[in-house]
Order: C-alpha cells, then sequence, then structure tokens
C-alpha cells in the first residue's frame, strides 16, 4: 500500500568529522511498510546515518524526514515515530526488565502501558525474570529486551543496527514476528548477515564510503541503482 | 513536565538500586570533615568562623563528583541516548536530572549537617541555614549538571571537570560561605547574600535548561 | 518575524557591512601601524612623558600597562563569548576559531595584568598579591578562560562537540563576571585593608593623557593579536581537515 508521504526521506543528508565526510549527500526515499536492508562495509557510514535518521547524531547538511516530520522542524514528532536499536543495548543493568520497559513507556506516553509490557515480556521471554536486575541477563536477552524497549511504543519506523546481533535462533524468529516481518511497520536495518537479507528485505540501499551506491525505487521498493 | 518526572523517578530508582553511587558520595563528605578537623585543628573551641567553609567545600567537591559519575554511568550504558532518542525534548531531561541530582545532594548535605552538629557540638539544623543550604545547592548542582556532560575522551576528564566548574562557582562558595555564618551567628554584614544566592540559582538553572540542549549534541 | 523586526536587523547589518566591512578588510594593512605606532606612544609616554610619581617611584608607571591591560582583558574574552554565542547560532568553525584566539589573548592579558600587579606591589607595598577584589576578579577570570581552553583542546582543532561545550563554557563565563566581582568586592569589604587601587584623587593631566595612550595602545594590540592568534586557530582548522582528507584518500 503506497501512501503518498514516504515513511523514511533522507534529502542530501550529509555528516563530516572534521574535513572529513562520514555520510555524503545521501538521498533515498522509503516508502511505508518496506522493510529495507542497509549493507556496506564497515566503515560505510550505515550507523552514521541510523545515527543522522534518529537525531542522535547532528547533521551538518541537508534534511531527512521520518513519516513527514522533519528534522529540522519537527525532531520531537520525529522521535515519536522512531523506535531505535544501536550498538549498545541502551537499557538500564540495575533496573528489572519490568522497571526499564515501565520507565520508557512513561517518556513515551504509552497508552494502557502495562499490558503492552506484559504482552512484550511474554513475546521476548522475559515476563517470568521481569523482577530481576538486568545486569544478570545473558548478552542474548539484553538485545530481546532492548527489542521490546525499541517496539514498546509501536513506533511506525524502526531504526536498526544490528539487531541479530547476540541473539540465538529463537531470538532472530522473535526480531522477525515483532519487526523483519511485521507489515505495520518500515525497518531499515544495517546488517552483517546477508544471506538472510533475500528472506525479509524488500530492498536494498547500499553505501560505499558514505555514498548511495545502490537505493530501492521509492514506489516498488524494488532495488535500483 | 512528566516526561521530567519520569527521568526523575527513575534516577531515584537508579540511586536506590545502586547505592554505591550517592553512598561514596557520602563517605567522601565525612572523610572531608575529618581530613579538616584534623588538617585545621577543629577540635579546639571556636571553630565557628570555619565551619561554612568546610562545610561548603565538602558539599561543592561531593557535588561534583556524583553529578559527573551520574552522567558518566548514563553514557556508558547508550541510556543517556536512549532518552535522547525520545520524543522529548533535552532540556526536560536536563530538569529531571537536575532534580534528581538536587535530592541525592541534598540528602548527603543533610546527613553532613547532622554529622557537624555532633562532632562540633553547633547546633546547624536552623531554618535559616536549611534555607541556604538548599538555595546554594540548586546553584551548584545546576551548574555542574550542565557540565557534567563533559565527553569521556582521554583521562583528563575526571580533573577537567573541577577545573571548569570551581571558578564559576566562585560567587556561590563566596555567598554560601557568609550567608550560612549569618545563620550561624556570626556578625552580620549588610551585603545581600541571600539575594545574590537567589539570583545565582536563577540564572545557573535557566541557563542549564537553555544550554543542556546544546551539550547534549554529538 | 515582524516587519519591524526585519527591517531593524537589515538597518543592523548595513551598518555592519558599509561601516565596519572595509576596516575589517583592511585589518592586515591597518592594525599592524597603528598597533606599533599606539604602543610608542604608549612606552613613550610612560618612560619619559609622565611625571615621577611622588610617593611610589618609577615603579608606578607600570601603572600605564597594568591598568589598560587588565581592563581590556575584559573586551578579549568579550569577543570570546559574543563569537561563541555566534557559534552555537550558526555553526560555523569561523567563529569557534576566533573565539579561542581571543580567549588566549585574553589569557596572555589577565596573565600580565596579575604580574604587573605584583610587581608593581612588592616595591610598593610590600607584597606581591593583596587580595585586592579587581585582581581577584581577574584571577578567577584567568581561570576559568583557562577551563575554557583545555576543555576546547579535548579532541582536536575540529571537534564540533568539544567546541560547543567549550562555548557553552565561553559564555557562562561571561554572564559570571558581574556577579564574580559582586561578591569578590562585598568578600573583601569585611575586611579592613590597605586601601591599594582604591580612588586616588584626580590624576594630574600628563598621567591621564599618559593613561589614554596605554588604552589605545594596548586596545590596538588586543585587536590586532585577536586577529592572528583567530587566523591561525583557523589555519589550524583547515590544515587538520586537510590531513584528515589526505589520510582519508590514502587508504581509499
Amino acid at each position: 500500500m503506497t501512501t503518498a508521504v514516504p515513511a523514511i526521506a533522507a534529502f542530501d543528508l550529509t555528516k563530516r568529522y572534521g574535513g572529513v565526510a562520514v555520510v555524503s549527500n545521501i538521498s533515498f526515499s522509503l516508502r511505508a511498510g518496506s522493510k529495507i536492508a542497509l549493507l556496506g562495509h564497515n566503515g560505510a557510514g550505515k550507523s552514521t546515518l541510523l545515527g543522522l535518521l534518529s537525531t542522535l547524531i547532528t547533521r551538518t547538511s541537508g534534511d531527512a524526514s521520518i513519516a513527514g516530520h522533519a528534522i529540522s522542524t519537527n525532531p520531537i514528532e520525529l522521535r515519536r515515530n522512531i523506535g531505535v536499536l544501536a550498538h549498545l543495548p541502551m537499557v538500564y543493568e540495575e533496573l528489572s526488565p519490568l522497571e526499564n520497559l515501565e520507565f520508557f513507556a512513561r517518556l513515551y506516553e504509552v497508552p494502557e502501558a502495562a499490558t503492552r509490557i506484559e504482552e512484550l515480556l511474554r513475546a521476548v521471554g522475559l515476563w517470568r525474570r521481569r523482577r530481576e536486575p538486568t545486569s544478570i541477563l545473558s548478552r542474548g536477552y539484553h538485545q530481546r529486551l532492548a527489542l521490546a524497549r525499541a517496539v514498546l511504543h509501536r513506533p511506525a519506523v524502526l531504526l536498526l543496527d544490528e539487531p541479530e546481533t547476540g541473539l540465538d535462533p529463537a531470538g532472530i524468529a522473535l526480531l522477525d514476528q515483532l519487526a523483519l516481518d511485521n507489515p505495520a511497520v518500515t525497518v531499515l536495518a544495517a546488517t552483517h548477515l546477508v544471506d538472510r537479507v533475500d528472506r525479509w528485505a524488500d530492498g536494498v540501499l547500499r553505501l560505499d564510503r558514505g555514498c548511495v551506491v545502490e537505493a530501492p525505487d521509492p514506489v516498488t521498493a524494488e532495488v535500483s541503482s | 513536565m512528566s516526561s521530567a518526572l519520569a527521568v526523575f523517578r527513575k534516577d531515584l530508582q537508579l540511586a536506590w538500586r545502586d547505592r554505591s553511587g550517592w553512598l561514596s558520595a557520602l563517605a567522601f563528605a565525612t572523610i572531608s570533615v575529618l581530613v579538616y578537623s584534623f588538617a585545621f585543628d577543629l577540635a579546639t573551641a571556636d571553630i565557628r568562623p570555619l565551619l561554612p567553609g568546610v562545610l561548603w567545600t565538602t558539599f561543592l567537591f561531593s557535588g561534583i563528583f556524583a553529578t559527573s559519575q551520574s552522567f558518566q554511568r548514563e553514557s556508558e550504558t547508550g541510556t543517556f541516548d536512549a532518552m535522547l532518542v525520545a520524543p522529548v525534548s533535552p532540556s526536560t531531561i536536563y530538569v529531571g536530572k537536575l532534580i534528581s541530582n538536587l535530592i541525592s545532594l541534598l540528602i548527603v548535605e543533610l546527613a553532613l549537617l547532622v554529622l557537624t552538629t555532633i562532632l562540633f557540638d553547633t547546633p546547624l539544623l536552623t531554618g535559616e541555614l536549611v534555607l541556604v543550604v538548599f538555595v546554594g545547592t540548586v546553584g551548584y548542582v545546576s551548574l555542574a549538571t550542565l557540565l557534567s556532560t563533559l565527553g569521556s575522551r582521554g583521562s583528563a576528564r575526571a580533573v577537567l571537570l573541577p577545573v571548569l566548574a570551581l571558578p564559576l562557582l566562585v560567587p556561590l562558595l563566596i555567598a554560601s560561605v557568609r550567608a550560612t555564618g549569618a545563620a550561624l551567628g556570626a556578625p552580620i554584614d549588610s551585603a545581600p547574600w541571600l539575594l545574590l544566592l537567589v539570583i545565582f540559582a536563577l540564572w545557573s538553572t535557566i541557563g542549564g535548561a537553555l544550554l543542556f540542549p546544546v551539550v547534549s549534541e554529538r | 518575524m515582524s516587519a519591524l523586526w526585519q527591517v531593524l536587523v537589515a538597518i543592523f547589518w548595513w551598518v555592519i557591512h558599509t561601516l565596519l566591512e572595509p576596516i575589517w578588510n583592511a585589518r592586515w594593512v591597518a592594525l599592524p601601524p597603528l598597533t606599533g605606532v599606539m604602543m610608542m606612544a604608549m612606552i613613550v609616554g610612560a618612560v619619559l612623558v609622565a611625571p615621577r610619581e611622588i610617593v611610589e617611584g618609577e615603579v608606578q608607571r607600570l601603572m600605564y600597562i597594568h591598568v589598560p591591560v587588565a581592563t581590556i582583558s575584559y573586551l578579549a574574552f568579550f569577543v570570546t563569548a559574543v563569537a561563541s554565542a555566534i557559534f552555537l547560532i550558526g555553526r560555523d568553525m569561523r567563529w569557534d576559531a576566533i573565539a579561542r584566539g581571543a580567549a588566549t589573548v585574553g589569557i596572555m592579558l589577565t596573565a600580565f595584568a596579575l604580574l604587573t600587579g605584583a610587581i608593581w606591589g612588592k616595591p610598593t607595598w610590600g607584597v606581591y598579591w593583596s587580595w585586592d577584589a579587581r585582581l581577584t576578579a581577574t584571577l578567577v577570570l584567568f581561570l576559568i578562560y583557562s577551563g575554557y581552553l583545555l576543555a576546547r583542546a579535548v579532541g582536536g582543532p575540529n571537534d564540533e562537540q568539544a567546541a560547543r561545550y567549550a562555548a557553552v563554557v565561553g559564555i557562562i563565563g561571561y554572564i559570571d563576571i558581574p556577579l564574580i566581582h559582586f561578591s569578590v568586592d562585598w568578600w573583601r569589604t569585611l575586611h579592613p585593608q590597605r586601601i591599594i587601587f582604591a580612588p586616588k584623587p584626580a590624576l594630574p593631566g600628563e598621567m591621564l593623557l599618559v593613561l589614554l595612550l596605554g588604552f589605545l595602545g594596548i586596545l590596538f594590540l588586543t585587536l590586532w593579536l585577536i586577529t592572528l592568534r583567530g587566523t591561525t586557530e583557523y589555519l589550524v582548522q583547515r590544515a587538520d581537515r586537510v590531513r584528515a582528507r589526505l589520510d582519508q584518500l590514502e587508504r581509499a
């Protein structure tokens, strides 16, 4: 289903550190509901691009918009529509999974939070251990909790940076269920697991040295160069 | 505003769970008083003139140390980013952090006042003194919370924060010490110290809220 | 923005451009000779023209450099604060270079003020340092902007994040100045102290003239040094960018 407003769009997005452009004049447009794999070598700019789109990293020039909200005009509304998975799990080690999600639910003003939290904790297999401190959980369960945090507020768009890291096959199945195969969300996921890409991705956004070398067609999400 | 309260509540939960943070601050404060007692021979009779200075230098150092710690931990685990990615303005995060840092330090200061009352047999918990401590604490905690975002590159970071904060806090230090002295019954001088404290607290809180978005960007 | 506001801003920029731009463009040509002339006038005035002070003797001549240097350091830090604010608004690193340059010059000036104060103080009143309110405030300012430079040095010439943090320090530091002055002043009035820098009975005309020359000389010197240092910082930024770009190309 195509909508007039692209889920994620970038216009000449550039990020420079010192004289070096890590991300250079990136433009693309992703259709709502599409699942796009963000590919490229190490250092190609994938994490930086995801950081820019989530407004964590300040852009040097250019702009981007998510669900119609541009970074330049509406960053707070933009962030309301995104769920982010980064390299670090971004959860509080001293708090329990339940307390973590309760905090984020308050921050995101999630309606009927208790129900939603229980639903997610059960889904990721942390319901039984919901009151234990997060620090004693394994890496895989950290990632599951991070995933729950990312989808807690039912965002329209998911920006995932190597989401499979630390996940066992059951965890990956969860990732598919909550994100990659979820028809309700648009996903832009950086990944190194190229074999899986055909399974879940509608299209590919490939970066090389900060530039787009392959982008999905905005309408059909098929790959074009 | 509810987001600021959410941040504050989360910080309280964290402080309760990981007591080492503020317990270290409390331990540091206690040890400072002891160090001053030995260094300046405070066991002698009239230490009233020295007490405000002892208290406030201890407060400032503990405060800078504690706020720095608090930010450092959030930054290392990525949870600061988690807050930045939420649909709240960084100023809201600042207010939440400010309130939680304020409460933590007020508790440490209260404990220290009780300790000092006992150690030096001087009644310290008067209304006026508590007011001075409160206003002064708001002043330095708001500045320290803003400055605690100093990037963690290099080993100089731990020393750099006091080097940056303390000169900026000179007016607050002078005013707090004088006002505390006045509250303890020192000869009144005509300067409006409490007013200066209030102005400092207002200025640094407003400045902190306005400038926090700038220092929290990457 | 309302129409009136836009008109006022436009007029403001017109003034800046038509009046100051020619001066700005001529800075390399105009400032060195002006500085040289004014500094010479100041030195000649201080050493030869000004009358010998009866009580304090020759060392009193340091006043003609001490007072201007101490005062104009505040101007240098003002430049830092304003440049920092402009940098934060537009994120143009050139303003960070100016801020950094001005702070370096300011530090140099305050250090010099403190030093001349000590040299003047010792033979005259027997102490190098007397906790005089104004000099103490100057010392605090010195420490604040030393902190600014230390914070800025983290991360390198093109580190935008360090530049932003330092800019915040630079701005807060300047707003703190009145508070520092009040608090230190009130603090010192509690204690009877030697009347060291109390307002003297009106200085004789020649002394006043030489003092004025001193102000002008140090003013131009400061402007010139800020120009030099600011440009240096900017060039260091550029060199660093070029080096980074070369590294990137070599790796490719």
